[in-house]
């Protein structure tokens, strides 16, 4: 483990960084993409409904290991060959939209079910002092609903970081990508596995206690 | 009859992964882990069969040392594992054998196939040499002696190394352009360039001195195996199963070089 | 129509309106005036609730139309925002905003569409507390509320707004009875300022006392309407007579 650790130990580090990396900017994004879509599924209008249904279907319905293939390889071979572009995406790339769609999915989801748990009441009796309805969804709903999405999005974000993982097949150099480089060139699997272990464990258990004080601090005082 | 346990055995789940009962008058019973998918070596062929040059050396030096074993194709990450856990006595996977590797405890078999790695690009690549790949990202497969080659030449001519897990993924990133060329075995980046029609070539003049493959056991225990495999090696060099089965494989001519190549080492 | 007599807060004409299949308001016509208290009764599932909703356009009517303030607020066009702001309305469960102390519920509105500065909306929200008798609990949540408290509050988040018409539904009826008093106190004085009011309400005694009119509704039609002590206590149909042997 010692040995590993001398001759891998800022390989690892850098790893984890990586991840880190991965997973914050899938977040980002995952954030905008959740709210967007989650939104569309509460309005009134059927077609954004269905819109948002089919998003939240079709990535929830697809193994992000198929995603992430898609998005590296496919995605790019049909802007080329069919809008007859020329892009090529990186794996850091790749990797952020793959988790950003799925996390997203997953989060369009939570913040639908943060609204809608939300008293219709709520926005009745601000549109009816004449607050438009996306004023009121900003000042009246909203706020109540990501109160109670907050445990939810913690957990999708620590669902999300460890979800980092699966792209180590289009070879984003993240943790466990890079433990198994260190295990074929030093055969020790057990010490490397314990040692990647560890440090998601360290960087989950930072993670969610940093949500915590988060949640209790935005949970002062109310209600 | 042995040999024909033996196949029936090949390929059995991990389920069955019983420790070894050996009696003193019953042929010996190993459990030996491989690969998934590191054509010719190991792979499913059309007919759903798993076959390649490392199951057929392993079944021709079980019968002739008289042993019987299971095969599990448990993949390369977990071949490592099964060893150290003791859930395999061995592993045949194409696995070069290095200083590294033998430093964690590992002991390695006499070579039994010497490949050299060499660079393969986008059969309309600029791309001639080492020289044309500074800031560039070149693709390898984790664990394979083509990394090692990479990552020897990374700093001298300044590129990236991306890591894949299996070498179809590998070969998808060059096709697509994901990486602009990957490092792998001649013989083996050759068949699969072949076979599956791949828009890639090979640069010849990039191969290096090779390193020999090995069949793997995880600690002095396991020795007893490693002498059986060495000596039904030496026998099936000598009788020229050997030569056979690779000519199956990868054609006659590299056959017969690396029958030549054997036998010399042997000396 | 409305703009014979200038005088006329509402005017509903042929109002119809379904949910799905179901014909919840069959075929409404109604004339309010300035200042007057109308008082809506009739059994559940008669549609009162829905009526009084269709005046502020919480519900969209199926057909026919609805004139508040002289604006016609069936009409797609006309900017139903600006007329809300001029209708004030209270509801059952009283619906304070829960992230926001009462000062905050109060002055949301007037700030956020720009009707006055925070110095002013403030000023204003507490002269209006201080017209329900909760100046002292400015600062407190609404979970920290009784309900006739909580009432009285969304009482005063209304009238913040300055509003020309005040609607209230079932404003008593999710309360405690010993908190019923406090609340109709406050729509009493409300009443007396002269304020033009539309109440849906189970509290025949208080519309006895209160109203102007008293309307009777039931299976989506106003049945019969007249002054309070008349309809109370002389009532004509037989659907009022039953519903007021019940309640009474």
């Amino acid at each position: 483990m010692l040995r590993i650790l001398n001759s891998y130990g800022a390989l690892l580090l850098r790893a984890m960084g990586q991840t880190l990396l991965l997973a914050l900017s899938g977040l980002f994004f995952a954030c905008i993409l959740g709210m967007i879509f989650g939104i569309l599924s509460v309005l009134k209008n059927k077609a954004c409904n269905i819109i948002a249904q089919i998003f939240v279907d079709v990535i929830r319905g697809v193994p992000m290991i198929v995603l992430a293939y898609f998005i590296y390889f496919g995605l790019p071979y049909g802007l080329n060959t069919l809008a007859g572009m020329n892009v090529t995406l990186s794996a850091l790339q790749a990797g952020t939209i793959c988790l950003a769609l799925n996390c997203g999915a997953y989060m369009a989801e939570i913040i639908r079910a943060g609204i809608q748990s939300v008293d219709i009441g709520q926005m009745e009796a601000a549109r009816s002092l004449g607050l438009p309805y996306w004023r009121a969804m900003q000042r009246v709903v909203l706020p109540q609903a990501i109160r109670t999405m907050i445990p939810s999005i913690i957990n999708q974000f620590i669902i999300t970081l460890k979800d980092t993982s699966i792209l180590s097949v289009i070879g984003f150099p993240e943790l466990v990508n890079t433990a198994k480089n260190v295990v074929a060139n030093t055969f020790m699997s057990f010490q490397t596995w314990i040692i990647v272990g560890i440090m998601y464990l360290i960087i989950i258990t930072i993670l969610s206690r940093l949500a915590k004080m988060l949640e209790r601090r935005l949970n002062r005082g109310r209600f | 009859m042995k040999k024909m346990m033996a196949m029936l055995l090949t390929g059995v789940m991990i389920s069955s992964m019983a420790l070894p009962v050996l009696a003193e008058d019953e042929a010996k019973h190993f459990t030996i882990a491989t690969d998934t998918v590191f054509k010719p070596f190991e792979y499913t062929d059309t007919n759903g069969d798993f076959v390649g040059i490392d199951v057929d050396i392993l079944a021709a030096i079980a019968e002739d040392q008289g042993f019987t074993y299971d095969l599990n194709s448990l993949g390369w990450d977990s071949a490592i594992a099964a060893c150290q856990a003791k859930q395999a006595d061995g592993m045949i996977a194409g696995a070069s054998i290095t200083d590294e590797r033998k430093e964690s405890g590992w002991i390695f078999s006499d070579g039994y196939f010497n490949a050299t790695q060499s660079m393969t690009v986008k059969d309309d690549s600029d791309i001639a040499g080492f020289e044309d790949l500074e800031g560039k990202t070149v693709g390898v497969k984790t664990g394979t002696q083509g990394a090692s080659y990479a990552e020897s030449l990374k700093d001298e001519y300044g590129f990236e190394i991306t890591y894949f897990e299996d070498s179809p993924t590998m070969y998808q990133a060059v096709v697509g352009g994901q990486v602009v060329s990957c490092f792998e075995d001649t013989p083996i980046m050759a068949s699969s360039i072949q076979d599956g029609g791949l828009p890639l070539k090979v640069l010849e003049d990039t191969a290096n001195d090779g390193a020999p493959y090995g069949f793997a056991v995880f600690n002095e225990e396991g020795q007893e195996l490693i002498d059986l495999f060495n000596a039904g090696l030496a026998d099936i060099v000598e009788n020229g199963t050997y030569e056979e089965i690779v000519a199956k494989y990868l054609g006659e001519d590299t056959a017969a070089a690396s029958a030549a190549a054997m036998k010399g080492d042997a000396e | 129509m409305a703009d014979s007599n200038p005088n006329i807060k509402i005017h509903v004409s042929h109002l119809k309106k379904n949910f799905g299949k179901l014909e919840v308001l069959k075929d409404i016509s109604l004339d309010i005036t300035e200042g007057e208290v109308v008082v809506i009764i009739g059994p559940s599932g008669s549609g009162k609730s829905t009526f009084l909703r269709c005046m502020n356009q919480l519900e969209e009517v199926t057909d026919g139309e609805i004139t508040v303030d002289g604006n016609l607020i069936t009409d797609p066009k006309v900017d139903i925002n600006k007329v809300r702001e001029r209708v004030g309305m209270v509801f059952q469960h009283f619906n304070l905003f829960n992230n926001m102390n009462v000062l905050r519920n109060l002055m949301l509105a007037p700030v956020d569409l720009k009707k006055a500065d925070k110095a002013q909306a403030e000023k204003n929200a507490m002269e209006m507390l201080r017209k329900v008798g909760m100046e002292d609990k400015a600062q407190a949540y609404p979970a920290q509320l009784s309900g006739g408290q909580k009432q009285r509050v969304a009482i005063a988040r209304a009238l913040c707004m300055n509003p020309d018409i005040m609607l209230f539904d079932e404003p008593t009826s999710a309360l405690d009875p010993e908190m019923v008093g406090e609340v109709l106190q406050v729509m009493k004085q409300l009443a007396a300022d002269g304020m033009t009011m539309v109440i849906v309400t189970h509290e025949i005694g208080f519309a006895r006392e209160v109203a102007d009119r008293v309307i009777f509704m039931d299976g989506g039609y106003i049945v019969e309407q007249g002054p309070p002590l008349e309809l109370i206590n002389n009532p004509k149909e037989a659907r009022t007579i039953d519903f007021l042997n019940k309640v009474l």
